[in-house]
């Protein structure tokens, strides 16, 4: 079975054509896939690859190359969480902890209960007058407080049903038990210890211990 | 339709802004009945040459407001507009140098002054086709643009004969994906045309071998923006603003510890005294003001001591620092230095796209050289260190700016607060408020501090 529908193949066969040349397709196919299941896992990129006519390291150069395409599954609403400089100079680091606690989840690549909420820790998002900021559900949120948090969950949890259709919260997500808290599969290695770290320093998602950009590879 | 936090209304400095606040802006009829809207466009395509525009451009005195502050005019005459085959105009909208929010500030507010902007570059530079490359969690500010696009196209100032005049002009957007490299202009050609967005080495300029291997004008959005202004008022008219060699205005968007955050437009030569202390109402009660960045975090930062430094390119240059992308990051005095360069080499260190030795491993080396100091094992070696990495970072031994921008963090929070490094590399101690914060600020703040207790 593909991972990918056989519309959305179709679609993105379409795309080279587009272009002045056909390769600048392979962004805007990954979105769909992306959009289509949530993240893209390597059958997915390998189809993508193919539709598109390239090899399907490229086509997984270019998704592990930026930030935006997900390597793992996130939960259905996630926050993209800025704590760069001027966020953080006005209180993103509490933003995040509060977070974290709200949604109940460990850190970055952990997924809530019902595949519902994750987040990330996210560089500057370009909106610093209005920090601390983030984005959520394809929106910006501004001047965000504690209960500014509280209120995006608490609404969201108000409507479970799917707010987009066609996006899974996991792979066959639609048969997890939704009483248990979906850790996210993980296709890269673990975060590298760092004993130069100070004790209680966050250290996922921070240089280059998660290999997002495989330097050299 | 967010608070508008900045300039607005009717200034004798508000060139770009005026219009700003005007209810439905971006819908074209109010941009055309209220702003004055595609008077410049009309004018550039139906009474003006080519060659006329690009010399009304020059005439302004216009550098470009992505970072490097490159004299516009003289950009546009770089593309051989005689060239046979297709040229391109390529936008940068990729905004993400930190501090920075002035193009997505112009794209909610006035997604049309861009449109106008765009068509009339493309006009003068010879090319049919804009892409304008806007970074991918702009999802407002891309859902304004299309609009925009689809309004003048209905409109017919875009499409193959734009105003009546047989000269075919299209914009197309492209979406990026997260990668703050993407803003240096040839790793963004190289995201354009579907590849990990690593700069090219130059020559070939993108004016001769640019998107998809066509001569290519890149500009960035304020910049574009900034043009319709010109060709309605002429280009000695907008020289008159600001300083000679840096004419002008220009939106800075300040940010960090201060009353009143926002993107202004200062007029160029304004004292950051002026910027800071009086348009943004100066640091958070209480407190005084420590430092700030005043181009985007690549921009040296400067002490409070330097606050009187005014805007204009040469006067930062001379304070050993740059304008670069108008963020004005301003940091009060409960917070410490060393943790803030701390989260700005790691931001480098993330960013660094690997292509280039010095910057991919010094990134990396002076985050561990700051971890270090700051879990209190620092000594005078770290200091050596840090030194060391900022001199391999810098002096353009990169393909792009990147290393430099992370050398430069390093170097001039160093040279300004020296003491400060020496606390916690030598003596193990934060004298900046309390005990050291694992968030990097050392005191309770003024605001949300329920909220986040």
């Amino acid at each position: 079975m593909s991972a990918l529908s056989p519309h959305l193949l179709a679609e993105i066969k379409e795309l080279p054509a587009r272009y002045p040349q056909p390769r600048s397709a392979v962004m805007p196919a990954l979105d769909l896939a992306q959009e289509e299941l949530g993240y893209l896992n390597p059958e997915a990129m390998s189809e993508v690859a193919a539709a598109l006519e390239l090899d399907p390291g490229y086509v997984e150069g270019v998704a592990t190359f930026y930030t935006l395409f997900h390597l793992a599954p996130t939960g259905k609403h996630h926050f993209y969480v800025c704590t760069n400089l001027s966020c953080t100079l006005r209180g993103a680091d509490e933003i995040v902890e509060h977070l974290k606690k709200a949604i109940a989840v460990t850190g970055p690549d952990a997924v809530s209960a019902e595949g519902l909420f994750s987040y990330e820790e996210v560089e500057c998002l370009g909106a610093c007058e209005f920090a601390p900021m983030m984005r959520l559900d394809r929106r910006y949120h501004y001047d965000l407080t504690a209960e500014k948090i509280d209120d995006l969950i608490a609404d969201r949890k108000g409507h479970l049903p799917a707010r987009r259709g066609g996006r899974r919260a996991a792979p066959g997500g639609e048969t997890q038990d939704p009483s248990v808290a979906v850790e996210a599969p993980h296709p890269r290695p673990p975060v590298r210890k760092s004993a130069l770290r100070a004790p209680g320093e966050r250290v996922a998602r921070e240089g280059r211990d998660v290999p997002r950009k495989k330097k050299g590879a | 339709m967010p608070e508008l936090r900045g300039s607005f209304g009717d200034a004798p400095n508000h060139l770009l802004t005026r219009w700003f606040g005007t209810p439905d802006l971006h819908r074209l009829g109010v941009y055309e009945s209220k702003a004055g809207g595609y008077s410049a466009l009309r004018k550039a395509l139906l009474e003006m040459a080519p060659a006329d525009i690009t010399s009304e451009v020059k005439t302004s005195g216009l550098r470009g407001r992505g970072g490097a502050g490159f004299a516009t005019g003289t950009k546009w005459s770089f593309i051989n507009r005689d060239a046979p085959g297709p040229k391109y105009v390529v936008i940068n909208a990729d905004e993400s140098e930190p501090g920075t929010s002035k193009d997505r500030y112009i794209l909610e507010n006035s997604p049309h002054l861009l449109v106008e902007g765009i068509l009339i570059a493309a006009y003068a530079v010879g090319a049919n086709q804009a892409w304008v490359y806007i970074r991918g969690e702009y999802d407002e500010p891309y859902r304004m643009l299309s609009e925009a696009i689809e309004e003048a196209r209905a409109k017919g100032y875009l499409g193959p004969k734009p105003m009546g005049k047989d000269y075919p002009l299209d914009i197309r957007l492209y979406r990026g994906h997260g990668a703050y490299i993407c803003g240096e202009e040839t790793a963004l050609l190289e995201s354009l045309e579907g590849k990990r967005a690593q700069p090219r080495s130059r020559p070939p300029f993108p004016a001769v071998k640019g998107a998809w291997g066509r001569p290519t004008l890149l500009n960035n959005v304020e910049t574009l923006a900034t043009v319709p202004w010109i060709i309605n008022n002429g280009g000695a008219a907008y020289a008159k603003f600001g300083t000679d060699k840096s004419p002008g205005t220009r939106l800075l968007s300040v940010s960090g510890n201060v009353r009143k955050p926002g993107v202004y437009e200062v007029e160029l030569g304004q004292s950051f005294r002026h910027v800071i202390m009086e348009l943004a109402g100066g640091v958070t009660e209480g407190r005084s003001l420590k430092v700030f960045w005043p181009g985007g975090s690549s921009a040296p930062v400067l002490p409070a001591s330097m606050l009187d430094t005014k805007t204009d390119m040469e006067a930062l240059a001379a304070a050993r620092s740059m304008g670069g992308s108008g963020g004005v990051i301003v940091m009060d005095d409960s917070h410490c230095i060393v943790r803030a360069a701390h989260r700005l080499l790691k931001f480098y260190a993330h960013e660094s796209c690997g292509k280039c030795t010095p910057c991919r491993v010094g990134g990396d080396w002076a985050v561990r050289t700051y971890d270090r100091i700051l879990a209190n094992e620092g000594s005078q070696t770290e200091l050596d260190t840090l030194q060391r990495v900022s001199d391999g970072l810098q002096n353009g031994r990169c393909l792009c700016g990147l290393g430099d921008s992370a050398g430069w963090v390093i170097d001039s929070t160093l040279r300004h607060f020296r003491e400060e490094y020496e606390d916690h590399a030598l003596r193990h101690e934060c004298n900046v408020g309390g005990p050291p914060a694992a968030s990097g600020r050392h005191l309770p703040r003024d605001r949300d501090e329920a909220a986040s207790a």
